[in-house]
């Protein structure tokens, strides 16, 4: 079965090891520690694709958080099926660097499902409805608002967008 | 013809922690040169590098271009290696390229914390320093706000009371001194109600007002207000009722700041009613047990951007009540909900009159209602 690469970027501490960490081990910590250079988990999942339930296979990258997406990121993201953005919900120009890191998605690995996860949905409110139309009618992107710390919409976005890459693949989408 | 050099994974290996692996085209090992991490021949060598899970394509190419500095496995704590590839020209095979990067790491880790930290503090200050200024501004509006709004009544009474004293060398007709003494009165009234409004708002704001709570009952209390509002001088023909419901519950609050809500809402829409206006207080016991009281208007209304005003201390959007009021009012009425944990809500559209609700939480209602 072949394994499909997901890349998770995003600036650092918005939580993008948390949310891997949460869907692959289901497990959480409030201890911060900086991801250096790339992370890679291994998962397997089932997910519905067309109507029927599909095993899967990820590769799930944790990037080196940056503010913006440097060479780095650039290099890491190289034959990534998939990618999700992350951004904090508690920082309020949290938009545009989850815009340019989408942008450079949109470059270096055209028509791949992009994800927005927009983290800390616990302890911040929802972006405004304007914000999320924008970045749908741009990217075409899914948009999810998670917790890593309790776990809300996790797996949903992890799932939704291996659904879109494998739909994708089939031409089903 | 220029000869093209071999790829010689030995000499690059003397002295390193590293290991070559020279993979065929479907990607199966080989060959293996140094023994530092385990890769085996006769295996698919992405089963130990997932890292090139994805790159086949890549892989594929005549000078692939695969330069990964930090990689690891998340799951365990295995120590992180650099990857990279090569292609031997000579076989026509590909090297894989793992080098131990455990030292580099740490001292990188140290400098990427260190970067982080420094990045937050930086942010976390730029908001202070965004956040200080913007309450500077804010002070300063308002003091600006606070002096003019006394001016005014003042320069009334000032002047009122100036031409009232020259009677002695001049009398003036009676008429005359009726008004300036009104007009004196009134603006002395407003001087009273914008500095207790004052005192109220900085109380509210500094977190010293206090409210003195016990069992009240609204009805009494709105029953009250309405038949006050009544005699406001603004509200000569505006009809003012108070729709009671049957179920209106006993409430744990202070009567005294309830009464300020509502004659706060009911002064501001008989100030911008006209002559055959109706203005009705309403009450609800909604669906989650809250208790709203609501005073709606059929005045004019107003847009959202004036009602964006209106909610500002100060904010007066309306020319013709910025005479009749201190534009300190709406905001008191939301600082006294917040302290009774109620929400205070506006519904307006221009042209459509307005509806200013505030409802108590449940937990403040006695449970027999009736």
């Amino acid at each position: 079965m072949k394994a499909h690469k997901v890349i998770v970027i995003g600036d650092f501490g918005v939580g993008k090891t948390s949310l891997i960490r949460r869907y692959v081990l289901d497990v959480f910590s409030d201890q911060y520690r900086a991801t250096l250079g790339v992370h890679l988990y291994k998962h397997s999942d089932v997910i519905p694709v067309n109507g029927t339930e599909q095993q899967i296979k990820l590769v799930l990258w944790d990037i080196e958080g940056a503010p913006l997406p440097g060479e780095q990121m650039m290099r890491y993201s190289l034959g990534a099926s998939g990618a999700i953005v992350v951004g904090d919900l508690t920082r309020p120009d949290m938009i545009e660097p989850m815009r340019r890191a989408a942008d450079m998605i949109e470059a270096r690995l055209p028509g791949r499902p992009i994800g927005f996860a927009f983290n800390k949905y616990d302890i911040a409110p929802a972006p405004n409805d304007s914000d999320i139309a924008a970045l749908k009618d741009r990217y075409g992107a899914l948009i999810t608002c998670t917790s890593a710390k309790t776990g809300d919409a996790v797996p949903t976005l992890f799932r939704n967008l291996t659904s879109l890459i494998l739909g994708k693949k089939t031409g089903a989408l | 013809m220029s000869e093209v050099p071999t790829f010689d994974a030995r000499i690059l290996l003397e002295g390193a922690r590293i290991v070559a692996a020279r993979v065929d085209e479907d990607l199966i090992v080989r060959e293996v040169v140094g023994d530092w991490c385990e890769v085996a021949v006769g295996e698919d060598v992405r089963d130990t590098v997932p890292a090139l899970i994805g790159m086949e394509d890549e892989l594929s190419q005549e000078l692939p271009y695969v330069q990964l500095p930090f990689v690891s496995l998340g799951m365990s704590h295995e120590q992180p290696v650099a990857i990279s590839v090569k292609r031997d020209w000579e076989t026509q095979s590909l090297w894989i390229l793992l080098r131990d990067v455990s030292e580099e790491a740490s001292v990188q880790e140290r400098l990427v914390h260190q970067h982080n930290a420094l990045s937050l503090a930086h942010r976390e200050l730029a908001a202070a320093r965004d956040a200080a200024l913007t309450a500077d501004k804010a002070k300063t509006r308002f003091l600006a706000n606070v002096s003019h709004e006394l001016r005014t009544p003042l320069n009334v009474v000032i002047g009122g009371a100036s031409i009232l004293r020259k009677q002695r060398d001049k009398p003036l007709p009676n008429d005359d001194v009726i008004t300036f003494s009104n007009d004196i009165h009134d603006s002395g009234i407003l001087l009273l109600q914008l500095v207790d409004d004052l005192i109220d708002l900085s109380r509210a704001e500094t977190g010293n007002l206090t409210i003195y709570e016990e069992w009240c009952n609204p009805s009494v209390i709105i029953d009250e207000m309405v038949r006050l509002s009544r005699g406001l001088p603004e509200a000569e023909g505006i009809e003012i009722v108070y729709l009671p419901n049957e179920n209106v519950p006993e409430m744990y609050a202070d009567p005294r700041r309830v009464k300020q809500i509502l004659l706060n809402l009911l002064s501001n829409a008989v100030k911008v009613c006209s002559p055959g206006s109706r203005i009705q207080v309403e009450t609800e016991v909604l669906g989650s047990g809250d208790f709203k009281i609501t005073v709606r208007d059929n005045g004019p209304g107003m847009s959202q951007a004036n009602l964006a005003i209106a909610l500002e201390p100060f904010g007066q959007p309306n020319a013709e009540t910025r005479a009749r009021g201190t534009g300190l009012g709406l905001a008191i009425v939301a600082k006294l909900a917040d302290l009774h944990q109620a929400k205070f809500d506006i519904t307006t559209e221009l042209g459509k009159g307005l509806a200013a609700s505030t409802s108590f939480p449940a937990m403040r209602l006695s449970s027999n209602t009736g």
